[in-house]
């Protein structure tokens, strides 16, 4: 069959695979009131939207980074102590880096759905041939990044054109080309690593340790976007001393090293190999080899990705060991807590909501690292580490509500339960609380071991966690009410997660007021500061409370 | 409007003028039905025949137009935890949290249930002997056969001896073996006095031997109900099947003979 019916095919398999994402009728959810045409074109219409903000995300990003390289093309004086060449490079590494982390992350949301769906499986014993199912397989999965990746192959060249010049903008196309590769290869690589090593992993307390421990691990990467970001200003300061040195074994690894090997393209296309300050004609070489070896790689990826979609789409379950009969009890626990237990339980399976609550960890970890490395007797080191805690319950806030998700997995089996909203509300909070908790006292560990001011650290940790619960009584308390008004499942980022996000608005508000208000204060007095934000977050969470557990919503 | 009397709260499910509907297209229609104590009522149906949507209503997974569900008593749509309490439920279709294990999915459940971690172990325990679950307990559920997961969902609902059973196909993708245990259990289960099953089913024979008195539906609409004797002699027939029983009232006799000699030879 020609490649015009795998296109057709895979056509009738997106439009299935929109309507489970969005309305998760498989998961048992009550389709809502319409016609089936109504609800197709409505599901297209969400996945449209998602994926557009995912590319407005890329875009903004792309775009921002070309200002800067015009910034620095027209003032050279900026962070001068590295040259325009190098500067263009890390910036454009930075981009790059960052767009396989968002494509990743998009992968990582969106391809469990995409195999569970199992939309493909109707196809299977149809007489279609293997190498059409593999058509319709490849296809579809490109379906899942076409506007977000469309969006980085477009703009990355046409912004690095703009700031640097057409040739420069051809330059930087195959780094944009091979970034877009790498993070659907690297999407369809944990897909199937987490299929098989973590969702179907047995229970067990130390296979639980284990599994973490894995999400953590793969979780780093993804986490570059932070890491990136954090780690900045310490990246400049290697590459202003790589340029103070010139051409050495460092910069040698810096050419080899994925993506800068394609970022220093552009920046050579405008200002040649002087303007990056650590070339020679061996470091030359190492770029080009470097750079030859990632596109091969990428070429290789490419014909991997066509042979390897299908038979992830197809992955047989796997049929379990017959173990001896081991003995297992039941220790049954209260409502709350039974939420939580059985959503870190999901979520140690399933590495979407993991990315979710290690995230706010991970992040307060760097955070509070990057604290521990800053000089005590720097006065922002404490305001760095305060700052440090607000972002970790911003985070944790943000985040927190999409584990409402959960109870649309097994959504006619859960409803069933006498279990009450307001109990299902209270173990998220918990969650939420948790995350917090956790990531905070990550950050007050570490600042604690630089300058020792338990009682203003542990104090503010406490005084913001009413504003935190109040927080997360809110945003849930919403998600409810729309949910119940809806009946719509919000099962993954492309089913409507943009409410998800929009009910974090007011949450992040709740979170980041007493805070702020601390920090107007405290030059009154850190006692005074402490107080009042104490105050404020306890009046949030007796405001906020009613909106989760009043009539509507629980 | 049922009455709340010592009768009705004796009653495990009262259904009582119950109308689902999506959007416009209605699903059950008028529906009034009891289980008695100590009975295991068949709900009979073709596909589509509102048997899942009433159970749907029963459990609280859709919310019904009109009429009124009592379980025990208790008007299960004021009331719905303390319904929902008292009820077991096999849905249909293998619906369960993916990423659990089934010991992790029973303590969750035993958790809600708010058991007592003695009594939910050794019920669990025995239960999963009798199903033969014990290997596949600490296996994810994303791994299983549907047929083990249908005996999750089984052990699920019988694990806080619920008084009223509502089953909504259960006997789906079990091997003979279980579908034999299952049978004795209930059979068993509604004689240890005071409880019910309401079970759904299109498969005649089961009803036939578990189900003490039956309920035909139709398009929504309940045809007829009783005993199959009671039923026999509604339909004017002697010694026929449950099988032909339901389609003289849903009125398909005579269009199955005509869609199978519409169909004529098939091997041409």
């Amino acid at each position: 069959m020609s490649w015009r019916e795998a296109l057709r095919l895979s056509d009738v398999a997106f439009t299935e695979l929109s309507l489970q994402a969005v309305f998760a009728f498989r998961q048992g959810n009550v389709l809502p009131a319409g016609t089936p045409k109504s609800l197709v074109a409505r599901s297209r219409r969400r996945v449209l939207q998602s994926k557009a903000v995912i590319s407005a995300v890329v875009g903004l990003l792309t775009l921002g980074a070309a200002a800067i390289l015009h910034q620095k093309a027209l003032n050279p004086e900026i962070l001068s102590a590295v040259p325009v060449g190098l500067f263009q490079s890390a910036i454009l590494t930075g981009l790059f880096s960052l767009d396989i982390a968002l494509l990743w992350w998009t992968g990582v949301q969106v391809v469990p759905t995409l195999i569970s769906s199992g939309v493909l499986t109707v196809l299977e014993p149809l007489p279609i041939d293997r190498r059409t199912l593999e058509r319709v397989s490849t296809i579809l999965y490109l379906r899942l990044f076409d506007f977000p990746a469309l969006t980085i192959l477009i703009l990355t060249p046409l912004g690095v054109g703009l700031a640097l010049g057409p040739l420069a903008g051809l330059a930087a196309l195959p780094g944009a080309l091979v970034a877009v590769v790498y993070a659907l290869a690297l999407s369809l690589l944990t897909g199937r690593f987490f299929l098989r090593r973590v969702q179907g992993s047995r229970g067990g307390g130390g296979r639980a340790l284990l599994r973490w421990a894995y999400l953590v691990l793969w979780l780093v990467p993804a986490f570059a976007m932070f890491a990136f970001i954090t780690a900045a200003p310490a990246f400049f300061r290697v590459l202003a001393e790589l340029a103070l040195q010139g051409p050495s074994v460092g910069s040698g690894l810096l050419a080899a090293a994925f993506p800068f090997s394609f970022a220093a393209l552009p920046a050579i296309a405008a200002g040649g190999t002087s303007s990056l300050a650590i070339l020679s004609p061996s470091v030359d070489l190492v770029l080009g080899g470097a750079a030859a070896f990632y596109l091969a790689l990428a070429v290789w990826s490419i014909v991997w990705l066509a042979g390897s979609v299908r038979t992830l789409l197809f992955l047989p379950a796997q049929t379990p060991v017959a173990l001896p009969a081991a003995l297992s009890t039941l220790r049954p626990t209260g409502l709350a807590r039974a939420v939580l237990l059985k959503d870190l339980r999901i979520a140690s399976r399933t590495p979407g909501y993991a990315f979710l609550i290690l995230l706010p960890i991970l992040d307060a970890g760097a955070l509070g690292l990057l604290t521990y490395a800053t000089p005590a007797q720097n006065p922002v080191a404490a305001s760095l580490a305060l700052g440090a805690v607000t972002t970790a319950a911003l985070l944790a806030t943000f985040f927190g509500p999409a584990f409402f998700a959960i109870e649309v997995v097994a959504y006619s089996y859960g409803r069933s339960l006498p279990l009450s909203n307001r109990s299902v509300v209270f173990g998220k909070v918990a969650l939420i609380c948790l995350m917090y908790l956790v990531a905070a006292a990550l950050i007050v560990g570490f600042t604690l071991l630089r300058f020792f001011q338990p009682f203003t650290f542990v104090a503010f940790v406490l005084a913001e966690l009413p504003a935190v619960l109040a927080a997360a009584f809110v945003e849930l308390g919403l998600l409810f009410r729309w949910a119940r008004r809806r009946g719509l499942a919000i099962t993954n980022l492309y089913a409507g997660a943009w409410f998800a996000v929009l009910v974090s608005v007011p949450g992040l508000i709740l979170a980041g007021v007493p805070p702020l208000l601390f920090d107007l204060t405290q030059r009154l007095g850190t006692e005074l500061g402490l107080g009042v934000m104490a105050l404020v977050a306890v009046a949030e969470l007796a405001l906020a409370t009613p909106v989760a557990l009043g009539r509507g919503a629980s | 409007m049922v009455a709340v009397s010592p009768e009705t709260t004796s009653l495990p499910l009262a259904l009582e003028g119950l109308s689902v509907a999506y959007g416009e297209r209605p699903a059950v229609q008028q529906l009034t039905l009891t289980v008695r104590p100590g009975e295991i009522y068949g709900l009979l149906g073709s596909n589509g025949a509102g048997k899942t949507s009433t159970i749907k209503a029963i459990v609280g997974l859709v919310r019904p137009v009109a009429g009124e569900i009592r379980v025990f008593g208790l008007d299960a749509l004021r009331d719905s935890l303390a319904a929902k309490a008292r009820i077991g439920y096999v849905p249909e279709t293998s619906m369960l949290y993916e990423a659990l294990t089934p010991r992790e999915f029973l303590e969750f459940v035993a958790s809600v249930r708010r058991m007592d971690p003695t009594a939910a172990t050794r019920r669990m325990q025995s239960y999963a002997e009798a199903f033969r679950l014990e290997a596949e307990l600490e296996e994810p559920i994303a791994t299983l056969s549907n047929g083990t997961r249908q005996k999750v969902l089984i052990v699920a609902a019988l694990l806080h001896a619920p008084p009223l059973l509502v089953l909504d196909e259960p006997l789906n993708s079990l091997d003979p073996r279980s579908v034999r245990i299952m049978k004795d259990v209930l059979l068993r289960y509604v004689a240890s006095g005071g409880r019910g099953v309401l079970f759904s089913t299109h498969t005649m024979e089961v009803a036939e031997q578990l189900c003490g008195r039956v309920g035909i539906l139709d398009h929504g609409v309940l045809r007829g109900e009783g005993t199959l004797a009671a039923l026999r002699e509604r339909v004017a027939a002697g010694d026929v099947s449950l099988e032909e029983i339901f389609l003289r009232l849903t009125e398909e006799d005579v269009g199955v003979r005509a869609a199978v000699d519409s169909l004529g030879d098939p091997s041409v």
